[in-house]
């Protein structure tokens, strides 16, 4: 690689995302591979966590990079974070999915029975993150995104209940539900996750 | 595998304790057979885009790019102020410049062939008095 170049690709490497994200509103091909690998993994996790299908995730990955690429020429730098913008936008993206499934809105989507007392009871992996990405995947949609949101993704819950379209006493209560359902799930294999007691 | 989950509960504390750690943990790459229908995606879009139109600024510091930069303004201008100076001083007509240049150069005193008398003379003079120093003949 010539030296120049080398030069370039450090220098764009330590560029905060704001200033990737205006080069490449300039045509700066490299800053578009630079971006999308810095935060595509992160909403394709999200989108993972959200919707529980890996097609659908890759779907709402790529438009939530779409939009960024389409607004990039008018991002204003400092206002806020591309990272922050791609999180709200994917929670947008992948709670609409959500709603198209049942086709009713997701506010309105009836709690389905506890999971049998066993369905957890037969993962064998012991590894922590395995086992709660299978116990969220058991949650009931609205208390999956509320509990993913609140307690994975760090978000508030008045912007939650904007996202989830419902008010902050309604996440709140999915929240509680969610976790105390997750707590149900998970009952019994706190050793083999290597909790103590 | 049976469980009496009553005696077992996974606590707020164990919870609380796999989400931090969910928190903290990066997420997975991805394969790169989507990594590269990503970036494959990113710059189609920027292909796309209508990037803005540059400042006036920009254009004459783009144009002024393919005579040498900005540099190149300060023999753009010199040659400009010479051509002001020639205009108000009108030192006359360069035909007339020439013709004078050559006559000064036919007129010039002593000729060559006077220059070979004089000269030779001079200079053969001052050799012989140096040499006269050196031996001691002058003093």
């Amino acid at each position: 690689m010539p030296r120049d170049t080398a030069l370039t690709m450090t220098a764009a490497e330590t560029d905060s995302d704001d200033a990737l994200l205006a080069r490449y509103a300039t045509g700066d091909a490299l800053a578009a591979r630079l971006l999308v690998d810095r935060l595509s993994p992160r909403v394709f996790r999200l989108a993972q966590r959200l919707l529980q299908d890996q097609a659908e995730a890759e779907d709402v990955t790529q438009e939530a990079l779409l939009r960024l690429w389409k607004i990039a020429p008018k991002w204003e730098p400092g206002v806020a974070q591309p990272s922050t913008w791609l999180h709200r936008v994917t929670v947008n993206l992948a709670t609409d999915r959500l709603r198209r499934r049942r086709g009713v809105g997701l506010d309105t989507i009836d709690e389905p029975d506890d999971p049998s007392p066993g369905a957890v009871e037969t993962m064998i992996d012991d590894d922590r993150k395995r086992a709660l990405d299978e116990a969220l995947a058991l949650l009931p949609e609205r208390q999956r995104v509320a509990v993913v949101l609140r307690h994975l993704e760090g978000m508030t819950n008045p912007d939650i209940g904007v996202s989830m379209g419902l008010g902050v006493e309604a996440v709140e209560s999915l929240t509680a539900r969610g976790k105390r359902r997750l707590a149900q799930l998970l009952a019994g294999r706190r050793d083999e996750l290597g909790y103590d007691r | 595998m049976s469980t009496d989950r009553s005696d077992d509960p996974f606590d707020d504390t164990a919870l609380d304790a796999l989400f931090a750690q969910a928190r903290a943990a990066p997420p997975a790459a991805l394969s790169e057979a989507f990594t590269a229908r990503l970036v494959a995606a990113s710059l189609d879009a920027q292909s796309a885009l209508v990037l803005p139109k540059p400042g006036w600024l920009a254009r004459l510091r783009s144009a002024l790019a393919e005579f040498g930069g900005a540099p190149s303004l300060a023999g753009v201008g010199a040659a400009g102020l010479a051509g002001v100076w020639i205009g108000f001083a009108a030192p006359g007509s360069t035909g007339d410049l020439i013709s004078t240049v050559l006559q000064t150069a036919a007129s010039v005193s002593p000729t060559a062939t006077e220059w070979d008398g004089t000269e030779t003379y001079v200079l053969a003079t001052s050799a012989s008095d140096l040499l006269a120093l050196i031996d001691g003949d002058i003093e």
